[in-house]
């Protein structure tokens, strides 16, 4: 078992983990933040994203001990004292979800993908979204709601939430 | 409908806040005190007898709790309840007979020490000769399970008219044998169950990744001999289902006996490799099929014998090859035809209904053979659709199967608009100029009828509360169609309430005793129905009390958006609120209202996908340029949804078209088990869809309500081998097989094209 240090949603925790557990069982687990899904296990379907120091990381695939000292964001830390993060609101005014078992990557994704990249096109929010799955929407709804975030957060330039 | 009217109203859904934040509870989220963690350890053979299974090392793993052999007890060797006419046991028992199978099965702690102790066990197999495709299983020198003398385990059988004969009356006859891979539906969230027994209680409650709660609870309660009042099923949040969550699986009986045996919490959460080795696949046939035509094409017979690669066990792949058969007429008039679908038995894991559930696969076939027919005569190929399709004035049409009778619209008419939305004369010439920049265009036409629910019931109870708010329950339960919004859309209307004063509880038999479940685009017209006329039922509920207040005869009570009046006298009135005040101040039960709404009549969606396909001359990589549909919804309840059912159909559909497949060696043996292999469509390679409405009600329920979710997925395999082979029209292509991959693709054309 290894002590670390993580820092999740602004929270900080001291933890014991064997060596061997993955970021995601961590934190749905041990932290219980169920947000972060676990579709394929295999860093195919993007489900598990999460915010590694802002960057997006694959939580199924990362060992919990390499994020020793990390900052975490998860979907559970998106959305500011109740208030939806514009990519979050956009999702759900443009019917980007249906089971919404995806959505937690696909947001954290977008949010990513909305630092990098304030005004992207169709074809780059696709690109940007091709390593995350969904099953249910065919995409278009999606794509669809990260303009509407990309266009609100450019209105509301310079206090909208980071997402870190 | 009133302008108020909330239905036909693009309303964000309901339910999305919590899922947006992470908030939502699938099976995997429930963490049960305690609770023992369940891994299974599976076949890695198509067929082989089980010599030996040695589980002590993998009982002595400190963490792990039991290990479960097949020999141990009797219970594991029942068959699973709800399969017919045979059906595995539980744990398989001397014989595995798909990889997948489950063999072994393991509680531990967690599912790391689970996993450790499933690589403990030592099971010794011997290998048996396998039957891997129809072929070799129509031989009959391999009998799969003896006991049923043939490997074939349904037949269904149609004929109209002349049948076969009326073959001679035709002046072309065209014959092809078309094929169908298999596939896999793979929902983004795997299979899952949890189970915890209260034994003061003799109560088990479940927790179930399940489209149908009451169902799960027969058969749980049946397996384990208890009475389905002691088993209360509950489906949490559930990420998609598209058919492969309805049936029974061995890991359903599991963590429920455990739970209740061991008295233990017990949660088995599949991983993605189980969802491609035990869930059950669809598609995959091969059908031998004539179509008989005039000159001017109109069509004479359709003759069609079938076999359906179903599998190991029947699963639920025997509704899926018969109703093949009833989706073979597609929207044309056939006069005479002759049909026999055969289910087969073969070593893989089982077939059973993955969305469309035969819809794709009889469609496919009429649409391939009508392009096959139009090629053969010279004829255009949306020309000899307009020929066949069922007008307006032939409705009622009786298509000559039992029960299928095709009710409202205008086939021809909504055709018409899809070519004009095309602009064929323009697309003509874009291909001509395209071809002399190295680009093929192809252009593919289909057209379909969705038919949708036409059997059982479903059922809503609402409950007035003392606060005004009315709450609904009902057995159809939710996998991301948005149920809690468009039914709590059809009540608000019904009762003169806002969306904000309804709560929908769905998937939960202690709501509702009865139901059946969401499938086969049945939800908005069974349940949708039923909750208006439970709505009904509540106001009539309602009029004594409100004749109480009103000081009048309660035959004098008229409602109206959410007022209750004396006739004539509209600027008195009470509401539901009022009501509740009063009725609290009597002592009074809540009011409520359950109604069941009971139908045979099916529903009758149709439409036509048009698709332009861009293949490079040279890399034969291929996009999709543009994806056009023109469809009926029938009454549509939120737009908003239809539309987001009818695009995630059809690039479901692109998927089953042109990438997914789940491909065995000549032993059985799986070799497409993630998604690296097996390619669900992802955001770049999928199109924009363009959807435009003719929406006709349907006449055969009160809201007119139809179908919705299998429109998108009907012709997209048909409609995208016909653009393929439109844009090598040049070498005359002929494509047999769906999905047309990119491998499958520059097979065909390397070979010059022609493999008919």
């Amino acid at each position: 078992m290894i002590p670390m240090t993580l820092t999740v949603n602004g929270q900080s925790y001291q933890l014991t983990v064997e060596p061997r557990w993955l970021l995601a069982d961590v934190l749905r687990e041990q932290l219980h933040l169920t947000g972060t899904h676990l579709g394929c296990e295999h860093g195919v379907c993007g489900a598990c994203t999460v915010l590694w120091d802002g960057r997006p990381v694959r939580s199924c695939l990362t060992l919990a001990v390499t994020a020793d000292g990390a900052n975490i964001l998860t979907i559970e830390g998106l959305a500011a004292e109740g208030i939806l993060h514009p990519v979050q609101e956009a999702f759900w005014q443009e019917h980007a979800l249906q089971c919404g078992f995806c959505t937690p990557g696909f947001i954290l994704t977008a949010v990513h993908l909305l630092q990098e990249n304030p005004e992207p096109t169709r074809e780059e929010i696709r690109e940007a979204l091709a390593g995350n799955l969904c099953r249910c929407t065919g995409y278009q709804h999606i794509v669809n709601a990260v303009q509407r975030a990309a266009a609100a957060l450019s209105d509301n330039h310079g206090h909208a939430p980071s997402g870190q | 409908m009133a302008a108020s009217s909330w239905i036909g109203r693009p309303v964000p859904r309901i339910e999305d806040r919590p899922l947006i934040q992470g908030l939502g509870r699938y099976v995997s989220d429930i963490q049960l005190p305690n609770q023992w963690t369940l891994v299974l350890v599976r076949s890695p053979h198509a067929h082989a007898r089980i010599r030996a299974v040695d589980v002590t090392e993998a009982q002595r793993l400190p963490g792990v709790f039991y290990v479960a052999t097949a020999t141990d007890d009797e219970v594991f060797r029942r068959p699973l309840p709800g399969m017919s006419p045979i059906a595995p046991p539980v744990l398989a028992y001397e014989r595995v007979y798909y990889v997948g199978q489950p063999v072994v099965a393991i509680l531990a702690e967690n599912r790391y020490v689970a996993e450790d102790a499933a690589d403990l066990v030592k099971v010794q197999y011997e290998p048996l000769p396998s039957v891997t495709n129809v072929e070799h299983a129509l031989k009959g020198d391999l009998l799969l399970h003896p006991e049923l003398g043939s490997n074939i385990v349904d037949h269904v059988s149609y004929r109209r008219g002349a049948g076969h004969e009326a073959l001679n009356q035709a002046d072309v006859v065209v014959q092809v044998t078309l094929r169908m891979g298999r596939v896999s539906a793979q929902p983004m969230e795997p299979r899952g169950i949890a189970a915890i027994y209260h034994p003061a209680d003799d109560l088990l409650t479940v927790y179930h990744a399940t489209q149908s709660v009451h169902r799960a609870q027969e058969r749980i309660a049946e397996f384990l001999g208890m009475p389905t009042s002691q088993v209360r099923v509950i489906a949490p949040d559930v990420g998609g289902g598209f058919g492969v969550k309805n049936g029974t699986y061995p890991e359903e009986a599991l963590v429920t006996y455990f739970a209740r045996h061991w008295g233990h919490p017990v949660k088995w959460t599949g991983d993605r490799f189980e969802e491609f080795l035990g869930t059950y696949q669809e598609r995959e046939q091969t059908h031998h099929a004539t179509l008989g035509v005039k000159k001017d094409g109109t069509i004479v017979a359709l003759v069609d014998t079938y076999y359906q690669d179903n599998g190991a066990f029947p699963g639920g792949g025997i509704m899926v090859s018969r109703n093949t058969a009833r989706n073979l007429m597609g929207p044309y008039r056939i006069p005479h035809f002759a049909i026999d679908g055969y289910t087969v038995l073969t070593n893989k894991v089982p077939q059973a209904p993955y969305r469309g559930a035969g819809r794709p696969q009889g469609h496919y076939v009429i649409e391939r053979l009508l392009d096959r027919a139009a090629d053969t005569l010279g004829l255009d190929r949306a020309e000899i659709r307009l020929r066949n399709l069922v007008r307006p004035e032939d409705l009622p049409y009786d298509t000559g199967i039992p029960d299928l009778v095709y009710d409202s619209g205008n086939y021809p008419e909504v055709f018409r608009d899809l070519l004009d939305l095309v602009d064929l004369p323009a697309f003509r010439r874009e291909q001509a100029e395209a071809r002399q920049r190295g680009v093929r265009l192809g252009l593919g036409l289909a057209a379909y009828v969705e038919i949708s629910a036409g059997f059982g019931f479903e059922g809503a109870r609402l409950v007035l509360s003392d606060n005004g708010t009315v709450t609904l329950y009902t057995g159809a339960t939710n996998q991301g169609q948005g149920h809690r919004t468009s039914l709590a859309q059809i009540l608000a209307d019904t009762l003169g309430l806002g969306l904000e004063d309804i709560t929908v509880v769905e998937g939960d038999t202690a709501g509702i005793p009865r139901g059946i479940g969401t499938f086969g685009s049945r939800t908005m017209i069974m349940a949708g129905n039923a909750t208006h006329m439970a709505g009904e039922r509540l106001i009539e509920a309602a009029k004594p009390w409100a004749a109480e207040l009103l000081e009048a005869h309660r035959d004098d009570i008229v409602f109206d958006a959410g007022h209750f009046f004396v006739k004539g006298v509209p600027s008195r009135s009470v509401n539901w609120r009022d009501l509740t005040e009063r009725l609290k101040a009597a002592g009074s039960a809540p009011l409520t209202g359950e109604e069941y709404f009971s139908s045979n009549v099916a529903t009758y969606g149709f439409g036509a996908h048009a698709v332009i396909v861009e293949i490079d001359e040279a890399t034969l990589q291929l996009r999709i340029q543009r994806y056009l549909i023109v469809h009926d919804s029938g009454t549509v309840v939120n737009p908003l949804l239809t539309n987001g059912q009818v695009i995630g159909g059809t690039i479901q559909g692109l998927g089953s078209a042109l990438w997914e497949e789940m491909q065995f060696n000549e032993d059985g043996q799986p070799l497409t088990t993630s998604f690296l292999d097996y390619l669900l469509p992802a955001a770049v390679e999928s199109p924009e869809i363009e959807i435009h409405h003719r929406d006709y009600r349907a006449p055969g329920n009160p809201f007119g309500f139809k179908g919705v979710g299998e429109a998108g997925i009907i012709p997209s395999q048909a409609v995208i081998l016909a653009a393929v082979e439109d844009a090598y029209r040049d070498i005359q292509l002929r494509l047999d097989y769906a999905p047309v991959t990119p491998k499958r693709l520059f097979a065909t054309v390397a070979e010059g094209g022609n493999r008919a």
